[in-house]
Formats: C-alpha cells, sequence, structure tokens
C-alpha cells in the first residue's frame, strides 16, 4: 500500500489593539506590512539587505498615504458638520 | 482550564463529511468569538478550548463591548484555493471598535452549522483594548502561513 502523510494546519494570528480610539496610523501600517513583505531570517544577507531597504521604502510611502487618508477624511468630517450648522464639533474633529 | 491552539478534532471529521462551506458569498457563514481565562469571561467565566473543542460556547467569552456582541464577529470568507500542492482558505481581518477587551484566545465556528467548532487560537497572551480597537488580523494566504491549510 503507498500512503501520503496529509497534514491539516492552523496558523496564529496578530492581534492588535488600541486605547481610547482607533488605530494609529504607524499601527496601521504594520497592520499592511505584515501583508505586503516578510523578509526570511535565513535570506542570503545581500538579498536580505535589499528587502529590509525596500520595506522601509513601502513603509514610509504607506505612513504618508495613511496619514494623508486621515487627513483627508477628517477634514470632509468638519466640512460636514459645519455645513450642516455644528461649528463646534466640526472644531473638534479638525483639531483630532 | 486554558486555551490551546488547535484545529478542532471534531472539524477534521466534519470535513469528510462535507459540513463546511468556506466558499465565499455562497458559503457557510463562520465567526469568531473571543475568550478570557482566569474567570475573565462574562459572569466571571473562565474558557477551555482545544482540539476537544465542538462547537461555539459562551462560557469564558468576552462580554458585549462596543461592537463585539455575544457570539463575536462575522468573519468574510476567502474562498479556497490551491497554493502548490496545499490547499488553503483565509478570512479578511476582523476589527471590534469602541471595545474594552481583554482576551486570551478565540474560537472560529461555523454559525451555519450547527456552530460547530473550526479551530481554536491561543494569542499567547492576554490582549487588551480599553475603549478602542481590537483587531485580529489573518495570516498571509499561502501554503506556509494562512490561516487553515491541507497539505
Amino acid at each position: 500500500m503507498i500512503s501520503f502523510p496529509t497534514e491539516i494546519q492552523v496558523a496564529s494570528v496578530n492581534v492588535m489593539t488600541s486605547d481610547e480610539g482607533g488605530h494609529s496610523t504607524e499601527q496601521i501600517v504594520e497592520l499592511a506590512m505584515d501583508r505586503i513583505l516578510k523578509v526570511s531570517d535565513t535570506a542570503p544577507p545581500a538579498i536580505k539587505e535589499q528587502a529590509e531597504a525596500f520595506q522601509n521604502n513601502i513603509r514610509q510611502v504607506l505612513q504618508h498615504y495613511i496619514e494623508l487618508a486621515r487627513r483627508e477624511e477628517r477634514a470632509t468630517i468638519a466640512r460636514r458638520m459645519a455645513k450642516s450648522g455644528h461649528n463646534d464639533i466640526a472644531d473638534l474633529v479638525r483639531r483630532i | 482550564m486554558a486555551i490551546t491552539q488547535a484545529m478542532c478534532t471534531s472539524f477534521k471529521t466534519q470535513l469528510l463529511t462535507g459540513t463546511h462551506n468556506f466558499t465565499n458569498s455562497t458559503g457557510n457563514t463562520f465567526k469568531l468569538a473571543l475568550y478570557a481565562i482566569s474567570g475573565g469571561g462574562k459572569s466571571s467565566t473562565t474558557a477551555t478550548l482545544g482540539a476537544s473543542t465542538t462547537a461555539f460556547t459562551t462560557t469564558g467569552e468576552v462580554a458585549s463591548t462596543g461592537t463585539y456582541a455575544t457570539g463575536g464577529g462575522t468573519l468574510t470568507n476567502v474562498t479556497p484555493s490551491a497554493d502548490g500542492t496545499t490547499a488553503i482558505t483565509d478570512f479578511s481581518d476582523l476589527s471590534f471598535t469602541t471595545a474594552t477587551i481583554t482576551a486570551r484566545g478565540a474560537l472560529i465556528y461555523n454559525s451555519s452549522a450547527a456552530n460547530a467548532a473550526v479551530a481554536a487560537l491561543d494569542f499567547g497572551g492576554d490582549k487588551t483594548s480599553t475603549a478602542g480597537t481590537f483587531t485580529i488580523q489573518f495570516p498571509t494566504a499561502d501554503a506556509s502561513n494562512a490561516i487553515i491549510r491541507i497539505a
């Protein structure tokens, strides 16, 4: 009889938490980075160095655009609030 | 009384009887519930989860808070696929907002199939959010890392 080993596996999840509000830009960047690129500890040094440089570039781009997206969203919300006559709330949103 | 990372044994059996369908949209509804140990669950209960868990239980489940309600959150299935010779499936990340939670682990279960347990997840330590966001991020969906893999 010929048999083939088959295995069913469950992986670990990553848990991220925040206090008094949502995730920070840095946390969101880390969540995204975990999905985009992983650098193996066993990679040859030259490849590892290049991969880490690429990883840092991606991290900076994400940081910039996520921050921009958050700011623009706040601007839109503040404008909607102001247009509805809620200037005090609009001011609070703008200052976040 | 503990939470041990494991694929539930009953789930393995149910795979052979066609109980579970992970297809996106048209498949079953899978949920993820959060659990606490050391009496940290609702009504001071403690969770015991592992390979022998057969179904969702409220014992040790964290209390409802923010967008977390009893039974946990509904997962968005990613239709199973093959990566080389390994079959994999995945879920979209899940977040509970404005939530005050201390959880040590979670249970993925099939609410379309009598809440049958799929997998117990051990966070490796207590994870806490205070009036904040509690996010569960699933690993990269490939043959080496996907949340559920049949190799």
